[in-house]
């Protein structure tokens, strides 16, 4: 498949978030003389890293035509698990690794729930959802970790380049998964899974196994995030992470990712997660009150569904 | 075992009933205070609030289309804050306030419906969406004006309290009043009515439906806002039996709803499930929250445990159906399907 870059470009919808970004940008720049200083559009891309790192996963999760809600609780308990690792003295190269290996882990418990035991996405992450919060619960003791090496919160604070590490976890872990899903052939499998699983199935993909890959990816996703959430905050407690699951979907839903599966890009969810920053920070610098924030991304995500839907039905195209 | 199995495999609600029973039983023994009546009570008020929810998400789930709804907590916690206002800040009748308390749940419940059937957006993507906006429409709702903070009211007159507070023959106003006249009327629509039985025939196929002159849009909306009123009733009864009303009333009750419905038998695919089978999984959930709490078990594992209940009983209910279909053995195993 050759496309013409330029082309393409304008027809894709990662143009359109662009686009928005930069439109909101101004706005929010002329109101606010902060919004578009170094230091606080520094600040949102460390805020996102997170939850565009978890998006990557869960675009994979989506496109296979499953929802991922554990993401939330698999953050929290590779949280704790890597604050307790730090606090014991372990090395940061070792803690991320760790935090790698815990996300994988659990990823592979929904993904077997998934693909072997053929529960659906929903109800298998509904369930992991609440008993691995209740592992975080467990293993916090109902405490608090704080006060963590100076070493485990530099992964968040150091930086390369002038830009902060995680920004360019997020990044690399984007471009890297863009390729996979586009050019490799077990990416392309996981959209065919996603447009029609019988007829994946019947064409000799593993189906299975692709679907258990994929949680396992996004567990990995969830873990990397975790670590950072942990170094970012300096501290661990039992909601650690809740509610992050429905940020990560909102921004992977907004970033073009189809719910009902089949389409969708991590880069788009990477902007997707960008965007909802942008909003959010700029409306606290505009002093639109925080309590409206809800009300807002409800809303976003709500008209970004419903352009799509009107724009494929121009095109003749019903959702069924 | 295999005679026993079949039996199972056919009538869930057997199933369900043997469980509850058992699990009365077992926390009867071990756990003091639990076979008592003030807790019985107690275990019947908790279990109309979450039931109603479950009734709504039960009726939203079965009419298909990927039909869930998550926002079924937020629009708890509006509606009850919609009844605060009005009757704390305001100082509304109560029962005018009641009114627009139920009327915000319908409204809540018929703008996902209207989300979902009008412009075809996924009912999960619509009510994610509304869960966020009903949750930040509560929190502006609930905001004291001399302050600017969102605060919780407890300003409800007595006569509104015998609702969530009173009993009638030792059994709680709510459930005798309210809970089983609405189990009543629910079970008969679905059962005996064309509404119901339209319902099954939408959730099941939604083309055949179609094609045998259903409007599936209309099916479907209803539920929704059926939806809505059963969680604006839950928000009033609640806030009167806590005589309180909260922002954050209705926070983690869509799992707990989502999952007494998927217990008691209602297929997520759609077009399966019945209201007894639900009523008898809501026991099941109540009784086993209940037994751990009085046992001492930290809340978290509440959930946790509620957690594994809902894979365990998604899980049976493949071993089980599977079951059925090598019996039948024109079929293959079932694939996995995706939401």
């Amino acid at each position: 498949m050759k496309k013409t870059l330029l082309g393409e470009l304008f027809k894709k919808r990662e143009f359109t978030i662009i686009f928005i970004i930069i439109i909101l940008s101004i706005v929010f720049g002329i109101l606010s003389k902060n919004f578009l200083s170094i230091s606080n559009i520094t600040n949102i891309f460390i805020q996102i890293s997170s939850i565009g790192i978890a998006a990557v996963g869960m675009t994979m999760v989506i496109i296979t035509g499953g929802i991922d809600v554990s993401a939330g609780s698999i953050l929290g308990i590779v949280a704790v698990i890597t604050a307790k690792a730090a606090i014991a003295g372990l090395s940061v190269p070792l803690i991320l690794i760790l935090g790698i290996v815990v996300g994988t882990l659990l990823g592979s418990i929904n993904g077997e729930l998934v693909s072997s035991l053929g529960v659906p996405p929903i109800i298998a992450t509904l369930g992991t959802m609440s008993f691995f919060r209740a592992m975080v619960f467990q293993l916090l003791g109902g405490r608090w970790i704080s006060s963590f090496p100076e070493s485990f919160r530099k992964i968040s604070t150091s930086n390369f380049l002038n830009i902060p590490i995680p920004i360019w976890f997020m990044f690399f872990l984007a471009i890297i998964f863009t390729y996979y899903l586009e050019y490799r052939p077990t990416g392309r499998y996981i959209y065919a899974i996603g447009n029609s699983i019988e007829a994946a199935r019947v064409s000799g993909i593993p189906t299975k196994r692709v679907l258990l890959l994929v949680y396992i990816f996004a567990g990995m996703m969830y873990g990397i995030a975790g670590v950072i959430v942990a170094a970012r905050t300096g501290i661990v407690q039992t909601n650690t992470g809740s509610g992050f699951e429905l940020a990560v979907i909102a921004a992977t839903v907004l970033g073009g990712t189809n719910i009902l599966g089949g389409e969708g890009s991590a880069i788009g969810s990477m902007l997707g997660a960008l965007l909802l920053a942008i909003i959010t920070n700029g409306m606290i610098l505009i002093n639109l009150p925080a309590l409206t924030e809800g009300l807002i991304v409800g809303t976003i995500i709500i008209i970004s569904v419903l352009t799509d839907i009107l724009k494929l039905r121009r095109r003749g195209y019903q959702y069924e | 075992m295999n005679k026993f199995l079949d039996i199972i495999a056919n009538n869930r609600n057997i199933f369900l009933g043997v469980i509850l029973i058992l699990l009365i039983f077992i926390f009867s023994f071990i756990v003091p205070h639990f076979f008592e009546l003030y807790n019985i009570s107690n275990m019947t008020q908790y279990g109309v609030e979450i039931g109603l929810l479950a009734f709504a998400e039960a009726f939203i789930i079965i009419s298909g289309g990927g039909g869930i709804d998550l926002s079924v907590g937020s629009l708890l916690s509006l509606s009850a804050m919609v009844i605060g206002v009005l009757v704390g800040r305001h100082n509304f009748n109560i029962w005018l306030a009641v009114i627009f308390g139920l009327g915000t749940g319908a409204l809540g419940g018929a703008f996902n419906g209207f989300l979902v059937n009008l412009f075809k957006i996924p009912p999960l993507l619509v009510t994610l969406s509304t869960m966020y906006i009903y949750q930040s429409l509560a929190l502006l709702v609930s905001v004291e004006p001399q302050f600017g903070n969102p605060m919780p009211i407890s300003k409800f007159p007595n006569n509104y309290l015998f609702i969530g507070q009173n009993t009638i023959l030792g059994i709680p106003f709510q459930v005798l009043i309210i809970f089983i006249p609405i189990f009543f009327i629910l079970n008969y629509y679905l059962k005996y009515t064309t509404f119901g039985r339209n319902l099954y025939a939408v959730g099941n196929n939604e083309k055949t439906a179609k094609f045998s002159g259903v409007s599936v849009e209309k099916t479907r909306f209803i539920t929704y806002l059926v939806g809505g009123i059963l969680v604006g009733i839950a928000a009033v009864i609640m806030t009167s039996r806590i005589s309180s009303a909260r922002p954050d009333l209705g926070e983690g009750y869509n799992l707990q709803a989502i999952t007494i419905a998927v217990l008691g038998g209602v297929s997520i695919f759609g077009g399966e499930g019945n209201m007894l089978g639900v009523v008898l999984s809501i026991g099941i959930i109540v009784v086993l929250y209940n037994g751990l709490q009085l046992a001492g078990v930290n809340a978290i594992w509440q959930m946790g445990a509620l957690g594994l209940v809902l894979i365990g009983s998604a899980l049976g209910h493949n071993m089980l159906s599977q079951r059925a279909e090598r019996r039948c053995s024109m079929t293959q195993l079932p694939i996995s399907k995706g939401l």
